[in-house]
């Protein structure tokens, strides 16, 4: 229906394009109308131009003052629904719903809440303003024992290598005379023997012997290859079988002797979960539903089953271990066998710091990884190589530990202090030494030799620590702490959330993850920040089951406190935790905030104006 | 997809044996043969064995070309016990329609007895051997047969001696059987069809290609036995969740046919390729152009209805007449559902539910899956997750917003759950074969299961939706049956064993197609119940049965996130259809995976014109609500649900035909095109209603589809009104904007063109009428309007129009009955624009009568979302009110 006011639903700043003439355009340029038929409930323009005070044009937009309170544009949707959404109560007019105007209420408390989170930005303004001067101190200082550092680098680096090559003459010097001693006592050895020649003839037999058992070796060698290939040939199918023998095994708490595992490490660890299955099976909730991590080496089997016809063996199931094991396709869970897995793994898990917990549970994540893997395409030899991957990834990941935890430790460490004597002393000691001793003196001074070689080891042990330092100085330097540096702070800093019986970690350029217990998965690796640093972006976490690899997005938010108040997992394996900190209180946005209260207060009707 | 859990015909003892016997075995001759109680009965006796125990054979007619055939144990001579007889979906009001056999016919000297079926049709039993056939009396030709080829064969129940080992196992499980072999078999040949249809619920091809005979590869029958089947394959004669025995043939010379077999044991049907037979010796003559069938079922009676059509809705309404009509759904329950397995809390409920409203998206339904509850106990809630639930449907409903939370026949076996302490107390669950309360597994873990095969307790069952015992329920709450089937995860073939016992000693053998059925009709009628009979229950089942359309809408099951189910979901749809279960859908973007932004998209498209329409998806699937996939393809999305709102009059229309006359809301082209063969194998497009050919797009980066419009009048483009001629292959291009969709000449179709948050706010919004012109200037169509959720319409309380357009005048007529009912549904509403696709332009100014106005003709465009939409002929505010007579005319 119609409005009564003809230029209902027009903000201010249209008046004058609807007033000025009788025929007026449609913004969008594809046609033109006249006064009487704006508002006149129907659609002469796409764009709704002509109705921006009824419901005629899908795409048009609704004006309410809502004096009060803030304006608002309204799809015209909403316009004459029976639903009150404008607080002035003119979205509806038709009398379908009654709409009393409730702006004051609504903007007083609207105001009220502009005022505090002002009164927050206010405050965390400051704190911003702190942390930025800090964050610049700390760079600079940061800094300058990078370049303190380098210089100590080059000067050391020249002392070590000359008393490498010290080191080198007087090892020289002494295989030289090793070698002389080595020739006499052959000599002297020789003659011996041509003594006992005629004792010797048995031996003959037992050398035989023993070439004949390396021979058999080769032999086993051969056959081992020819079960890799054959099982490569067949690829997937076999496999498959593999893993449902695998699970029956499992399930049957056999001996779990299985041709599919890859070591004695495996196999025990199977032995393991098929008694701790037993136990489990007496408990009847399903566990997993908590734990998303764990790898499902079951369930992702089943996938690879999928259309292929393979046969799963369930045939020795009990009853209740196929219900399980059934439910567990939709689920994607652990069955109860599964969940004793885990179990079993995080008792004996060591979970005493971060970085080692870490360790281990990547460790595991990528094991079970590569079982899949290997099952799918690979024989033990690539199942190993994985694991070389493994270890090479988590040294890296130690690195990084180790030169995060070194500053603490170099706080106690007086040889690297900042003292600048002690470099000096170095040269001065060595300078002696290599003045001493004599390298031309034979036989070799031992003491001398000593002298140099524990100097050396000092000093190359030092060298090594600075280079480490500088490195990790390096990697931290080269990280992105925002326009103002306002984030160098997050560096050294952990930030942990409560959310059910799930614990948060957000580690800022490291890592995040999520704890239970003693059980941690790790979310994601740093990654970058997003939104023009207003997400905080983790990646490639430990992997789901047929899912993606976990992730997580810290979004940012101002606050007094670097805080995570909110963590959620709207998309499976997709994390979202909400982190206020001061960091995020920017004066720009505090001139926003203050803008738009003051079009609040100006924005008062007139008959509460009094108050 | 596990095939080797599953049974094949060949693991299948009663399938095995049935389809290694040859034609002409069956040796039964009918004696006895004459009229009782109006009925045409005999015995069946083998002729070389006089002395056997009979079979007694009932022929009864009803009205508009029925024919029923029971064939049953002789009761008179105790057999062990009596065979089970499907209760409950035959409709009461079919026994009304028996006509009286006044008497029999004999044919063919006395070899034969016929008796009147309709007009121009006889049913005709000839005596030996015993084959019964329909007869076109005025071309003398076969519609129906049985028998025709001897296959005839039924197995008589036995008392077990120590001797008999009835037992069979099948991986691990052990079926008991303690009456021995129970299995009926027969063929069935349908004349003068070209195709056969029907009998889901299956994943393939709408027409169903022949499993047995010359060139048939993959030699499995059709199988009927409700399973829950993970992750299943597109193209596949196995059978899914429901099953529904009923088949329809079609050839372009006669026209259609029906067959049904009320059993609900399992089935096994074989569609015979032509010379199938070949190898043996033809006792009878038959015409050649037939296709002939096998049916075979592990138990139950013969029970069987023949339809003679002619035309494809006559068979429908034939079918409906027997099994009932589809019901008539709440108008929310055909607009957009959204789901996901699963929306998690509250928060979630929240967000989601705002996003729409943040896009101005439109959405009527939000789903709760399994997660909602406490530790999957249906009638509860998981309170940290949903600690108040009232509030959060009254928020929703706030809006017009319904929710749906699900129900699924498993009860936790839970001491502590009150559901589990009075069913195991009162003996309400299926009982296993030594008598005790059958313990299966489903997602609470230990559970047992409802025998709602007895009508108290579906009753019982059907108390618990009163809001006092469904706490946290209120009236905007509705409900989703699942895993009905029964599904079992620790079941032979992930269902309930066979020889459970149901009420009355009923094996579930007897009755596995059914449970769900019962189950699903104990839950509307819980709905029924709780509104005191005001509002109309909206319940979706997954399993069903030959009768679930009286009891609301199902689904496809778990599909998967590929264009092969995209594509199949049509005909699985249609089938749907055609065997009277007209509320269907299948979940859009596919439960499992993660479908690619455009398969998203195209499944949207495609999705706004199932009967139901709903998003779905796995709990390890990303995200997929409609705006995750970047502004344009949320723009795509929104845009494909907006033409299901405007479409929501037309829509409820046709579900109101489909309600009064079991024709499905969407059908096959050649159920609207019965004579043009181009249509009858064609599955990729269909019809919605008979005004609206739409076809999918199946395929990646389609530039290009093919799309056969049939018929000799011209197709006018949904989106651009670009005029199309019929009986005509066309090339078209393909946007990704939409997917080809035509409105047939002819017809109008009255559309709502402003969107709201749901559909409950559009309620009294104006109309636009679209007119497309035929050749001779003419169009009709119909509107049906009422409350759109309460049973008042039954008292006469809706409006139904017809718009006729000829000689340049529009004329609204009144299609209510004149009834004299004050109940009338009242409405304000009005028309706001009328559209002429076809029509020049010319005129300037219409009249309208009575009320002597003139009006004005512009050119306008045809749908006004579009930024290029094409202008076309527009009457401008008629603003005549819906609910009233009138005519424009146009002016020259």
């Amino acid at each position: 229906s119609k409005p009564k006011d003809p230029f209902l639903g027009i903000a201010p700043e249209d008046d004058k394009y609807y007033r000025a003439s009788d025929v007026i355009r449609c913004k969008d340029g594809s046609g033109k109308f006249n006064q009487a038929q704006l508002n006149d409930d129907f659609c002469d323009c796409a764009d709704g131009t002509d109705e921006p005070g009824t419901s005629a044009c899908p795409g048009g937009r609704f004006f309410c003052r809502n004096a009060g309170h803030s304006p608002v544009y309204l799809f015209s949707s909403r316009v004459n629904d029976g639903i009150c959404d404008c607080c002035d109560g003119t979205d509806e007019y038709d009398g379908q719903a009654k709409c009393p105007n409730t702006c004051w209420e609504a903007g007083k408390v609207a105001r009220d809440r502009l005022e505090k989170k002002i009164a927050t930005y206010q405050e965390g303004v400051k704190l911003r303003k702190q942390e930025i001067e800090q964050a610049k101190v700390a760079i600079e200082k940061d800094e300058a024992e990078l370049s303190k550092l380098k210089k100590e680098e080059s000067v050391l680096k020249v002392i070590v290598k000359q008393l490498k090559d010290h080191k080198e003459q007087i090892e020289k010097a002494e295989e030289k005379e090793r070698l002389q001693k080595e020739k006499e006592e052959m000599q002297k050895k020789e003659s011996e023997e041509k003594a006992n020649e005629a004792k010797d003839k048995p031996d003959e037999d037992m050398g035989n012997r023993n070439e004949a058992g390396k021979h058999s070796d080769v032999e086993n060698n051969d056959v081992e290859n020819n079960h890799d290939k054959i099982e490569n040939l067949e690829g997937s199918p076999a496999d498959q079988d593999e893993a449902g023998d695998k699970l029956a095994d499992v399930l049957d708490n056999d001996d779990g002797e299985s041709d599919s595992l890859g070591s004695e490490g495996s196999l025990h660890n199977k032995v393991e979960e098929a008694n701790n299955a037993k136990e489990a099976n007496e408990e009847p909730i399903i566990k997993s539903e908590t734990n998303v991590k764990v790898d499902k080496k079951e369930s992702s089997d089943e996938n690879d089953n999928k259309g292929n016809g393979v046969t799963e063996n369930t045939e020795g199931l009990s009853r209740e271990e196929l219900g399980r094991l059934v439910a567990s396709r939709w689920t994607g869970e652990k069955t109860d066998v599964e969940s004793a897995e885990t179990d079993s793994k995080l008792d004996n898990e060591d979970h005493e710091d971060l970085p080692k917990e870490t360790k281990k549970d990547e460790y595991e994540g990528y094991a079970s990884e590569t079982d899949d893997e290997s099952n799918r395409y690979d024989d033990d030899t690539h199942k190993y190589d994985d694991e070389d991957d493994v270890d090479e990834e988590y040294q890296e990941d130690e690195h990084d530990d180790l030169s995060s935890s070194y500053k603490s430790d170099s706080d106690n460490e007086p040889d690297l202090s900042d003292n600048p004597s002690w470099l000096e002393k170095v040269q001065k000691t060595v300078r002696n030494i290599l003045q001493v001793v004599n390298l031309f003196q034979a036989p070799v001074n031992q003491s001398d030799a000593a002298r140099v070689r524990k100097e050396y080891d000092e000093s190359s042990a030092k060298l090594s620590k600075i280079q480490s330092r500088i490195s990790s100085l390096t990697q931290k330097l080269k990280h992105d702490f925002g326009p103002a540096k306002e984030f160098y702070t997050f560096y050294d800093h952990c930030f942990e959330g409560k959310e059910n019986k799930y614990t948060y970690k957000v580690c800022p350029y490291k890592q995040a993850s999520q704890e239970e217990g003693y059980s941690t998965t790790r979310l994601g690796r740093w990654d970058k920040f997003e939104d023009s640093y207003k997400v905080m972006l983790f990646s490639n976490g430990d992997k789901c089951w047929n899912g993606p690899d976990r992730s997580l997005k810290v979004k940012l938010r101002c606050g007094l406190k670097n805080e995570i108040t909110d963590v959620d997992e709207p998309s499976r394996c997709e994390y979202v935790a909400l982190l206020s900190t001061p960091a995020l209180c920017q004066e720009e946005r505090l001139k926003e905030l203050q803008q738009r209260l003051d079009l609040l207060n100006v924005e008062l009707p007139a008959n509460h104006d009094e108050l | 997809w596990k095939k080797e859990e599953f049974r094949t015909c060949h693991q299948t003892p009663f399938c095995k044996r049935a389809r290694s016997r040859i034609p002409g075995s069956s040796s039964l001759i009918a004696t006895h043969v004459t009229i009782t109680d109006g009925d045409l009965t005999a015995k069946l006796t083998p002729k070389s064995q006089p002395q056997a125990k009979p079979l007694i054979l009932t022929l009864s007619v009803h009205q508009h070309g029925i024919l029923r055939l029971k064939i049953d144990e002789d009761a008179s001579l105790s057999p062990p016990k009596k065979r089970f007889e499907v209760p409950d979906v035959v409709v009461p009001e079919f026994a009304s329609s028996k006509l009286w056999l006044p008497r029999l016919s004999e044919e063919d000297n006395g070899l034969a007895s016929s008796v009147y079926l309709s007009d121009g049709h006889s049913a005709v039993l000839r005596h030996d051997p015993f084959e019964l056939f329909v007869r076109d009396d005025n071309s003398g030709e076969r519609v129906i047969s049985l028998n025709s080829h001897g296959l005839f064969d039924f197995e008589q129940l036995q008392e077990k001696s120590e001797d008999d080992n009835w037992e069979e196992t099948f991986r691990s499980h052990t079926d008991r059987r303690p009456y021995g072999p129970q299995s009926i078999s027969f063929d069935v040949s349908l004349y003068g069809a070209d195709f056969v249809y029907g009998i889901p619920e299956r994943a393939t091809t709408l027409a169903l290609k022949p499993t047995r005979g010359p060139n048939v590869e993959e030699s499995e029958p059709y199988r009927l036995f409700n399973l829950d089947v993970f992750e299943y394959i597109h193209d596949s004669p196995f059978g899914l969740y429901g099953s529904i025995p009923f088949m329809v043939s079609h050839g372009k010379t006669r026209g259609s046919s029906g067959f049904f077999w009320l059993n609900a044991a399992e089935m096994q049907i074989d569609v015979l390729a032509p010379g199938w037979e070949a190898a043996a010796e033809s006792h009878i003559a038959l015409p050649s152009h037939r296709i002939d069938t096998f049916w075979m079922s592990e138990a139950g009676v013969v029970d069987t209805f023949f339809f003679i059509g002619p035309n494809p809705k006559d068979v429908l309404q034939q079918y409906t007449a027997v099994t009932g009509t589809p019901t008539m759904p709440q108008m929310f329950s055909i607009a957009y559902h959204q789901c996901r397995w699963n929306y998690r809390d509250e928060e979630d409920v929240e967000h989601v539910d705002s996003k729409f409203d943040e896009l101005d998206i439109p959405y009527d339904v939000l789903w709760l899956d399994i997660e909602h509850t406490n530790g999957k106990r249906y009638f509860t809630w998981d309170r940290a997750l949903f600690p108040h639930p009232e509030e959060m449907q009254k928020k929703l409903a706030g809006k017009g917003r319904r929710m749906v939370t699900i129900v699924d026949p498993h009860i936790k076996r839970d001491d502590d759950f009150y559901l589990h302490k009075e069913a195991s107390k009162k003996g309400y669950y299926v009982k296993d074969s030594s008598g005790n309360d059958f313990d299966g597994w489903c997602w609470p873990g230990s559970s047992s299961y409802p025998d709602t095969l007895n009508p108290e307790i579906r009753s019982w069952w059907a108390d618990k939706f009163s809001y006092e015992n469904y706490v946290g329920s209120t009236p905007s709450l509705y409900i989703w049956n699942d895993m009905n089937e029964p599904s079992v995860f620790n079941g032979p073939e992930v269902t309930m064993p066979r020889d459970v016992l149901h009420n009355g000693g009923v094996e579930h053998r007897e009755l596995h197609n059914a449970y769900g059925y019962y189950f699903h009709m104990a839950t509307a009628d819980g709905l029924v119940k709780r509104g005191n009979g005001n509002d109309r229950p909206f319940v979706l089942s997954r399993a069903l049965f030959a009768g679930s359309q009286r009891y609301g809408a199902v689904w496809t099951g778990d599909n998967t996130a590929d264009w092969d189910h995209l594509r199949v979901s049509i005909p699985m749809v249609l089938t749907l259809g055609l065997t009277g279960m007209s509320f269907s859908g299948a979940d859009v973007g596919g439960f499992f995976g993660n479908p690619e932004p455009e398969l998203l998209v195209r499944w949207y498209q495609l999705g706004a014109y199932y009967p139901f329409f709903r998003a779905h998806a796995h709990h390890d699937t990303k995200r997929r609500e409609p705006w995750l996939f970047g502004e344009r393809n949320t723009e795509l999305i929104k845009d494909a649900i907006h033409v299901r709102y405007a479409l929501l009059p037309y829509f409820y229309t046709l579900f109101r035909e489909a309600n009064t006359s079991g024709v499905p809301v969407v059908r096959p082209l050649w159920m609207e095109f019965p004579s043009d063969e181009a249509t009858f194998s064609n599955d990729e497009a269909f019809m919605v209603g008979s005004s609206l050919l739409v076809q999918g797009i199946y395929t990646e980066r389609a530039k290009h589809a093919s799309v056969y419009l049939p018929g000799k009048e011209s197709w006018y483009d949904l989106r651009t009104g670009t005029a199309y001629k019929g009986r005509v292959k066309h090339k078209l291009e393909v946007t990704e904007e939409s997917i080809p969709a035509f409105q047939r000449a002819g017809t109008i179709i009255a559309r709502k063109d402003r969107f709201r948050r749901s559909s409950t706010q559009m309620a009294n919004d104006p109309y636009t009428l679209v007119i497309a012109l035929n050749s001779s200037q003419a169009a009709e169509g119909e509107l049906y309007i009422d409350d759109g959720s309460s049973f008042n319409f039954l008292q006469g309380a809706y409006i139904h129009r017809r718009f006729i357009f000829s000689n340049g005048k529009l004329t609204s007529i009144d299609l209510a009955p004149a009834s004299g009912s004050n109940r009338r549904y009242p409405s304000d509403a009005f028309i706001e624009r009328i559209i002429l696709l076809g029509q020049a332009p010319g005129s300037k100014n219409a009249l309208i009568e009575p009320s002597n106005q003139k009006i004005d003709i512009e050119l306008a465009p045809l749908w006004f979302l579009r930024a290029r939409a094409p202008a076309v002929v527009t009457v401008r505010k008629p603003d005549v009110r819906v609910a009233e007579d009138w005519t424009i005319t146009f002016l020259v």
